[in-house]
């Protein structure tokens, strides 16, 4: 609620307006049985037909009046909550960009989604409906009360007694409605949990033969869905009626008093009748409010909740600036970092786990220098990577990039120099090119090409009809993973950077193609720090150094030789994916082509 | 076609207004809701009729009103009129207090039945029915699609009988009153009528091309945050706010637009409603003059003029309602008709005590007829025999196994398990012979515990520890805070992978089923885990018959059976030594996999 007030505030000017109008539309329907007052008073009973007729004329001119002011209001009001509409999903936008990835895992990015798009919505009809109608109820029924009591003043007590009743019956309504309603809409989400959960498991649902269970548990989220559903909608049934009755007892009774101590003009008379039936309509409406209103208002938490996220990473570049001015940091982002990276017993847990998923790890790789990072799943290699380009920031120790501890270097100089191939390749709508060109704006036609031979998507590019032109959709949907996994190392590959991070990002490929891959990758990374995460044994075996990880610990750190001398954890995997025939198979065959090949890469075809 | 990925509910921002989607065949599908609510109508016959009498007071309140204004003019008495026109407010409250009294439990009692009776429905239909749609677009009928129905047919229904039966009314009483200012009062409606054509002429236009720039805007908000992790590493955020920005400013053009058309339409109504008001006044007050018409009378026709356009207005809205629920009625009757699962044949046998062969004669099948995915394969499968399947993507691994499990139905020859064809079986007891692993680990917002005794009833706290034990899942299980009664949350996101397969494993070992499933179960565990699973799945599959489906060719060498398919069929088939020692395709793949080549 907070947040629409803020908005409106901020386009006061035009909500105004808005409200301007919508009161002169509202006084033009509210005069219209005064004006009919005057015609029955003073020309029928007069019999002036010329009367008549000049206050039908000044009716007409009322009219048009209410037209200009619906017209104009109409504009305003449509006008001033799309524009804040806009604004807030920009606002939540820009938020989410600044945010750090421990916000946006907290806040999950669907949820994230949905805010941007159906809650916003929520709000900006709320807006919208409040220059639309629910201004209008209130004044419409101020309004009629006020020319009631101005036509006919002995009724003040009564439409006191009426507004007072009709007052109680909503505030009763609202009391009891909003927690129905809003338990209503948890059961419903209640019910999307589960049938979200059937379908996504429904093999195994089917498999297990489950189908009784998951229905029973349906059927019961449906009823308790069903019985928030008809207890909110019967105390709509309780109030509803009873506002009305309110209103038609005021009209008996009007019509009762003025009987009995008529004044003469039964045009007055008429026109009170008439402002009544205004009233009831106006407060018909309530009941739309209401609803509405509940809506808005959990949207518009929602919302304030992502503006409200305070970024869990601080910006250098920005701290700096603060201190010293901007100029320093242009200097200093236009010199380049050292590819070298240190680890200083850096510890890490995500937020709301207690197991570290990095435990003091600590070793050097210098510039150059291609490592190898390998351990079973879970064992914390995807996150020791992602301390360097600061995807977040190690709770204890200190990650040194080019000597600095790296919250010290502003974050765009910092990952100007770091390219990242995640394991799931992430791509953009847009055509091949401009999303190549995420890595280097100014590439030339060369390089492009160049880098994409290098990740061997230069193939398949150039097959497609329209070769690097070729649009693809949201995601890169109309590409395999494979294809994905290659054009998002073409990408990392152009930017050229410092330190070059694979995370893991052959998973798509066969065995032949990420041979290939991986050789154009050691070619194109002359020079660079390369970090390359895998599983595979085969993969890392060939680096410079190879990290050896399990439940976060930095197990062994050294050479193919080293580690298998050393290294249990290491040991392990060796023998689980290649060794154990060794020690295994008699099979004279298959070791002989293990011993073969192990002179193979002993002979130097390590790293090109 | 086999990923479980759940989409998220569609995005889209409902504007009001937009023009209604138009139902296929309307008189169809309301016979069709009307014999699908059998047995759940008790009320409805008693809503309508309240719906009728509510007219009621909308017809006669003004005329009594007017007589009333009439006896307190001419200072007749009124007080008899005045008691009639409070007994009918007061019936008027308590025929609408029941109406929606009433209706409150109904529609919610239907609703209760279709959106049980469908997902029951639903639970029935073959596996290719899921594998073909969006489980968002399913999920949006199971909620929404119900909800319209209910709601907006019955609302709809009963606003609609009131406002016939008003409309009707108040025509009858307002001729006999006068047919001069009847007239008038139709000139009214005639003008709403040429408006509403006027504005959603305009507006039809201006909201599909709202739909599209929003299914655009949504389209780049989803893509940039869930990619955000690029967008940040590759620096693009300010780029990507501009895409926003400009996506964002496009949309809120063609918005106000739309809403800008959209919004004459109430209170341009409300200025014919105004203009109608003006007219009767003149024209009654001349009337009057001419002695033709009472000041009662006056009073009495300028509150029917109100009450006369207004159902028009409601009845276009209410239409437009209507037909979207259709629609959306019609949605739910599709599903309905989707054909079941096959029935089990008569005298179908028992799959209670199997013991394992299997075999393939001729078996041919594809998703799409004209496709087929697997082409005359012929298998012979002792029982007890361990069987590796292993092969390119997409070359019918997979398929294999939804066809043994009768996920699917074999296009051309049979599958025979212990000599019988896989149909003559019952289908709820052959699927219990299966122990399955998936890829996709289904995990449900439970206990640990009441996950791994999933499908399950009446099983120990013993028998879930052995199973996880088994399956390697005992010890991690063991560090959780609340251990087996940790509660997982949406498809435990709290867990690994790797320990979320490992829990689907305990749940399968659980099954104790003659035969064993994995279907590339441990491709995101890492090698050491899969050979403590590997270890485990020995003991368990020990004389059972066992399929796995792995991509890591160095944790299937020992099985009894390797079958390598490529394009549907099987290339090459054998132990790993024969393999091997007929140096074709599985000897390539088994090398470049250890990195030897």
């Amino acid at each position: 609620m907070k947040l629409m007030i803020q908005y409106v505030r901020k386009h006061l000017g035009m909500f105004l307006i808005a409200v301007l109008f919508l009161t002169i539309e509202t006084f033009a329907d509210l005069l219209q049985p005064t004006f009919m007052s005057f015609i029955v008073d003073k020309g029928v009973k007069n019999q002036e037909i010329g009367t008549i007729l000049r206050y039908g004329l000044i009716m007409l001119g009322i009219t048009a009046m209410g037209a200009v002011g619906a017209v104009v209001r109409n504009i305003y009001a449509s006008k001033t909550s799309q524009l804040i509409g806009k604004e807030i999903r920009l606002a939540i936008y820009e938020k989410v960009q600044t945010l750090s990835y421990e916000n946006i895992d907290r806040l999950q990015p669907a949820s994230i989604i949905t805010r941007i798009t159906n809650d916003v919505t929520q709000m900006q009809n709320f807006i919208n409906g409040i220059m639309r109608i629910m201004l209008k109820a209130p004044v419409t029924c101020i309004g009629a009360v006020v020319l009631i009591i101005v036509q006919m003043p002995s009724l003040l007590p009564l439409m006191l007694v009426i507004l007072v009743c009709a007052g109680l019956l909503i505030y009763g309504n609202m009391r009891l409605g909003y927690p129905r309603f809003d338990r209503m809409q948890k059961k419903l989400d209640g019910l999307n949990l589960v049938s979200r959960e059937f379908l996504s498991a429904i093999r195994v649902v089917k498999a297990f033969r489950a189908e009784e269970q998951e229905q029973e548990k349906f059927r019961e989220s449906s009823r308790q869905l069903a019985d928030a559903g008809i207890s909110s909608m019967r105390v709509m049934a309780v109030f509803g009626p009873l506002i009305n009755l309110t209103v038609n007892a005021g009209i008996v009774v009007m019509l009762w008093l003025s009987g009995r101590e008529l004044t003469g003009e039964i045009g007055r008379l008429m026109a009170c009748v008439n402002y009544m039936t205004q009233v009831l309509f106006a407060l018909g409406m309530v009941s739309n409010i209401l609803n509405s209103a509940v809506r808005a208002v959990a949207s518009s938490a929602r919302v304030q909740e992502i503006l409200d996220e305070v970024p869990a990473q601080q910006d250098a570049g920005e701290q700096k600036a603060e201190i010293t001015g901007s100029r320093e940091i242009q200097e200093q982002q236009e010199s380049r970092l050292s590819g070298e990276i240190a680890f200083r017993q850096v510890s890490f847990a995500y937020a709301g786990t207690a197991r570290p998923a990095v435990c003091e790890a600590d070793f050097t790789v210098r510039e150059g220098e291609t490592v190898g990072i390998i351990g079973p799943t879970g064992s914390g290699k995807t996150t020791l990577v992602n301390l360097v380009p600061r995807f977040y920031d190690a709770a204890q120790g200190q990650v040194l990039v080019g000597g600095q501890d790296v919250p010290r270097i502003p974050m765009a100089q910092l990952r100007q120099q770091i390219a990242v191939v995640p394991q799931k390749a992430l791509l953009f709508t847009g055509t091949i090119e401009e999303n190549l060109r995420w890595g280097d704006k100014q590439a030339t036609q060369e390089e492009i090409r160049r880098a994409a031979d290098a990740a061997c998507a230069e193939d398949f590019v150039a097959k497609l009809p329209e070769g690097y032109e070729t649009m693809l959709g949201q995601g890169g949907v109309n590409l395999s993973g494979g294809q994905k996994q290659r054009l998002s190392i073409a990408r990392a590959l152009l930017k050229k950077p410092r330190i070059l991070i694979l995370d893991d990002c052959t998973s798509a490929l066969d065995a032949t193609t990420e041979a290939r891959v991986l050789q154009g990758i050691r070619r194109e990374s002359a020079g660079m720090t390369v970090l390359l995460v895998s599983q595979r044994i085969a993969t890392v075996m060939k680096a410079d150094h190879i990290l050896c990880m399990e439940d976060g610990r930095v197990y062994g750190f050294g050479t193919h030789e080293e580690l298998l001398a050393e290294c249990e954890t290491y040991q392990a995997i060796y023998r689980s994916q290649i060794g154990a025939e060794e020690a295994e198979t008699e099979e004279p065959e298959a070791s002989q082509v293990a011993a073969a090949d192990h002179s193979r890469w002993e002979g130097g075809v390590l790293h090109g | 076609m086999d990923k479980n990925m759940a989409t998220p509910p569609s995005q889209l921002g409902r504007a009001r207004g937009v023009p209604a989607v138009k139902p296929k065949d309307m008189k169809g599908t309301l016979i069709r809701l009307w014999q699908l609510t059998r047995g759940h109508r008790k009320g409805l016959g008693w809503i309508l009729l309240l719906s009728g009498l509510a007219s009621g007071s909308a017809i006669l309140s003004p005329y009594l009103i007017g007589r009333v204004v009439n006896g307190i003019d001419s200072g007749d008495p009124f007080m008899g009129l005045l008691m009639i026109l409070a007994a009918l407010y007061l019936g008027d409250w308590l025929i609408r207090f029941l109406q929606q009294f009433l209706m409150a439990g109904v529609g919610q009692r239907m609703i209760l039945h279709i959106r049980t009776g469908l997902f029951a429905h639903m639970e029935k239909l073959p596996l290719s029915f899921f594998d073909t749609r969006q489980h968002g677009e399913l999920m949006s009928r199971l909620t929404n699609d119900v909800d319209n129905i209910s709601t907006t047919i019955s609302d709809s229904l009963t606003q609609l009988l009131m406002y016939g039966f008003t409309i009707t009314g108040i025509f009858c009483v307002m001729v006999w009153m006068s047919p001069m200012l009847t007239i008038i009062a139709l000139f009214a409606v005639l003008l709403i009528f040429l408006l509403t054509r006027a504005v959603t002429k305009r507006t039809k236009v201006l909201f599909r091309q709202q739909q599209t720039i929003l299914g655009q805007l949504n389209g780049q908000v989803e893509e940039s945050i869930s990619g955000i992790s690029m967008v940040k590493a590759f620096g693009q955020e300010q780029e990507m706010i501009a895409k926003f920005v400009e996506e964002n400013d496009a949309f809120c053009r063609v918005a106000t637009k739309a809403q800008i058309a959209s919004g004459y339409l109430m209170p341009m109504m409300n200025v014919i409603n105004n203009l109608t008001y003006v007219l009767i006044a003149i024209a009654s007050g001349v009337m009057a003059l001419q002695g033709r018409l009472t000041v009662g009378e006056i009073s009495s026709f300028l509150l029917y003029s109100r009450q006369f356009s207004r159902p028009f207005v409601e009845i276009a809205n209410i239409y437009n309602n209507f037909q979207t629920a259709v629609a959306g009625a019609e949605r739910i009757i599709e599903i309905l008709d989707e054909a079941c699962e096959p029935e089990d044949v008569p005298g179908a046998i028992s799959a209670a005590e199997i013991r394992g062969a299997v075999s393939f004669r001729d078996v041919t099948f594809g998703y799409r007829p004209d496709k087929p995915i697997l082409r005359h394969i012929n298998l012979e499968i002792p029982a007890g025999t361990r069987v590796a399947v292993v092969g390119p993507t997409g070359s019918g691994k997979t398929t294999l196994i939804n066809l043994l499990t009768r996920f699917y139905d074999v296009q051309e020859g049979a599958i025979l398990l212990d000599g019988h064809d896989l149909r003559e079986y019952r289908l709820g007891e052959l699927r219990q012979a299966f122990g399955v692993v998936l890829q996709d680990t289904a995990l449900f917002a439970a206990s640990v515990r009441e996950n791994i005794g999933y499908g399950r009833e009446n099983v120990s706290q013993e028998e879930i520890e052995t199973a996880a034990r088994t399956a390697g899942a005992d010890g991690f299980i063991r560090r959780l805070p609340q251990g087996y009664e940790t509660l997982l949350h949406q498809g435990g996101v709290e867990l690994s992978q790797g320990e979320r397969q490992l829990l689907t494993i305990a749940r399968a070992v659980l099954n104790r089923a003659p035969i064993m499933i994995l279907d590339e179960a441990t491709s995101s565990v890492d090698t050491v885990t899969e050979q403590h699973i590997r270890q485990a799945m020995l003991t368990i599959t020990e004389g059972r018959t066992s399929f796995i489906i792995a991509h890591r060719l160095s944790t299937i060498r020992d099985s009894d059976l390797i079958l390598l398919i490529r394009d549907g069929q099987i290339a090459e088939q054998g132990t790993h030594q024969q393999l091997m020692a007929l140096n074709g395709e599985y000897a390539e793949m088994y090398l470049t996999q250890m990195g030897k080549m």
